[in-house]
């Protein structure tokens, strides 16, 4: 078992150099932050970033991590070569350093180590073998498990995200890594992209596309770019929601009478109607486990969350806090609801522990919109609006540790990778 | 157009929306699938092409195999203007529909050239000129105003939607699209249901007054398309509106 390491009072306080193109707001932070030194790699015979510049990246940006000045030390090429105790009298409470080397067929291998400084003993020794490219993804499965091995649950640093990018008047659908590095633009439009979604197995996005005039949702093949319009009825196909199998979405449709949600088997494209009534019924989203379907409806008045079971279609209310409660998003444990909460005219991201109702509102920034999982449930991706323009931030589930994640243009709906 | 002796009947029948629960058709057939043809021959061209390299794409990819019909005769390669970028190979760079296919609306946004008969001038007999793209008709005007998380529509469009109406009744190829719009506040796909629910109240008060189904479709932009760009109650109340858009623009 992984035990949260002893903190112990530091002297040092960390001044780590800015790393990256983008910018980082740590808006907020965890109580106590672990100090940690993360050593450049070595790096001999290969062209690749430097695995230590993305890994201090995403924790320094975690809000759980402080990083220790490393003052132009480099990583020794074995472990032997280190001196914990230095680092220990430096303020750190653990250390990571590593090597990037050439290995046969063109590819690198990248070897790291992890050592408690404190207890002056080893944690974490891997090599991974990948691409020059693939050094960057390596770096941050480094940080998932620096992050897992100190704090005693996984970090949320390699899962990849999808957002709607609005510059120069288009609008692109892009894919990138959780710290909004490596953006590949893999649909564009001259007309709104909305409401990306990832299939369970990461490898197709659902979207709505308005290039015909009307929303038409539309499945995309990442690895080859193909797509199709797997809902384009008469009046407006929308919103949709992958189910945990991948074999269906459920959408929402105009054709037979006001919004109203359908399961569509992608195989066969037939709509089955789901919910029925006149009210309005949308932003669809299955449980992990399949059996209920949560969705934004206004049959009581105000738009407030309800859920429905599968496949029978019992529906209950869930929010009931203020006058206007929509987008939900479930943990991937199903045991927590996010959503977008109305409160004095402000939109917050909150959150709702199933079990007994209790919601938090976890954000305080205004116009918040599309909250989304991280994979190990632990953070909330969502956009906001800052002086205007659209931004990607993330919150830990428990309101604690917040960030801004900055990129030139105007970024709205972001999706975490399942 | 206010003197109109069907006002009356018209007038209780919109009053009858305001809580509005009527039917709307379940066709399957959007009136715009057939809006973008190729007219340019380069245009076509790209576009075939394209069409090729998804088609072969698709072959490669077993997986997104059969087409889920929808909308008859619809295919992907149709609507221009969408470029989807591989991912995992982005020097392959697969274009999967026509990226510069003609665009259906002008370039303005309001296409008005007097030349394009639409079918409509035909039936211009005595009273208001119906014709969509003439400038002096009533017809000309688009636009229709919410209030703020509502559908109803407003008394002052009365006269407007009657004749909107007894154009398409009396030109039967005629075809409009109801665009319902909200403004920016809130959840996106929220806010698509309820700038649907604002084209259809358009689209029950042209129905009420004679209008076939065939002829009308009722969908939304939802927040994505505002007319006023400011993020404050003025833009917003310009941005609570209906458009009709007739087939073609």
């Amino acid at each position: 078992m992984i035990r949260r390491l002893i903190l112990i009072p530091f002297l040092f306080l960390a001044a780590f150099p800015a790393l990256a193109a983008m910018t980082i707001e740590i808006v907020g932070g965890a109580a106590n932050r672990i100090p940690v030194a993360i050593l450049p790699f070595g790096v001999s015979g290969v062209e690749a970033v430097n695995p230590a510049l993305v890994v201090a990246s995403d924790l320094g940006r975690s809000g759980y991590f402080k990083l220790v000045e490393e003052g132009g030390a480099v990583s020794p090429a074995e472990p032997a070569g280190l001196v914990l105790a230095t680092w220990k009298g430096k303020g750190a409470d653990a250390v990571v350093m590593g090597q990037v080397l050439p290995a046969a067929g063109g590819k690198v291998e990248v070897r790291f180590w992890l050592f408690d400084a404190v207890r002056q003993t080893q944690l974490a020794a891997l090599a991974y073998t990948t691409t020059p490219g693939g050094v960057r993804a390596v770096a941050h499965k480094i940080a998932d498990l620096v992050h897992e091995k100190l704090l005693g649950e996984p970090g949320s640093y390699s899962g990849r995200i999808a957002y709607i990018l609005k510059r120069n008047g288009r609008y692109e659908l892009q894919v990138a890594d959780a710290d909004t590095q490596n953006a590949i633009t893999v649909a564009a439009s001259a007309e709104p992209l909305i409401s990306p979604a990832w299939s369970p197995d990461g490898q197709r996005l659902a979207y709505v596309s308005f290039e015909d005039k009307k929303p038409v949702v539309y499945v995309q093949n990442l690895a080859d770019g193909s797509r199709r319009a797997v809902a384009r009825f008469r009046g407006s196909n929308s919103a949709p929601a992958w189910s945990p199998d991948g074999k269906r979405l459920a959408v929402t449709l105009s054709k037979d009478e006001t919004s109203q949600i359908y399961l569509l088997n992608l195989d066969t494209g037939e709509a089955t109607r789901f919910t029925r009534g006149g009210a309005l019924d949308t932003e669809p989203v299955f449980s992990p486990d399949g059996r209920w379907l949560y969705f934004t409806s206004d049959r009581g008045g105000t738009p407030q969350i309800y859920k429905a079971s599968l496949p029978e279609g019992q529906v209950s209310r869930v929010t009931f806090e203020g006058s206007y409660n929509v987008s939900p998003a479930l943990s991937p444990d199903g045991k927590t609801l996010a959503f977008v909460h109305r409160r004095d005219g402000r939109f917050h991201v909150a959150a709702m522990d199933l079990a007994n109702g209790q919601m938090q509102v976890l954000t305080d920034t205004t116009f918040d919109e599309s909250p989304s999982f991280a994979a190990n449930g632990r953070m909330l991706l969502y956009a906001t609006l800052v002086n205007g323009r659209g931004v990607l931030a993330t919150v830990s589930v428990d309101g604690r540790v917040r960030q801004r994640l900055s990129q030139s243009g105007d970024l709205r709906e972001p999706a975490w990778e399942p | 157009m206010k003197s109109t002796p069907i006002a009356p009947l018209t007038a209780l029948l919109l009053a009858l929306l305001v809580t509005g629960c009527a039917q709307t058709p379940s066709q399957e057939a959007s009136i715009e699938d057939r809006a973008a043809k190729a007219t340019d021959p380069v245009a076509a061209e790209k576009a075939a092409a394209e069409k090729a390299a998804a088609e072969a794409a698709a072959q490669a990819a077993k997986s997104a195999s059969a087409e889920v019909g929808n909308t008859a005769g619809a295919t992907p390669a149709d609507p221009g203007k969408v470029t989807t970028q591989a991912l995992a190979a982005p020097e392959a760079e697969v274009k999967t529909l026509g990226g510069s296919g003609p665009v259906v609306l002008g370039p303005d946004g309001k296409p008005l050239p007097s030349g394009a008969a639409a079918g409509g001038a035909g039936a211009a007999a005595a009273g208001p000129i119906l014709d969509p793209k003439n400038p002096a008709s009533p017809l000309i005007q688009r636009r229709i105003l919410f209030d703020y998380d509502s559908a109803a529509i407003r008394d002052e469009y009365r006269s407007l939607l009657e004749a909107h109406a007894q154009y398409l009744k009396q030109t039967k190829d005629a075809k409009a699209i109801l665009q319902g719009h909200a403004d920016e506040r809130g959840s996106r796909e929220y806010n698509l249901a309820l700038g649907q629910r604002r084209s259809e109240s358009v689209y029950k008060a042209l129905n009420l007054l004679g209008v076939p189904d065939a002829q009308i479709e009722a969908v939304s932009l939802g927040e994505e398309k505002p007319v006023a760009e400011g993020h404050d109650e003025d833009a917003w109340k310009q941005n609570r509106r209906a458009e009709i858009l007739y087939q073609g623009e």
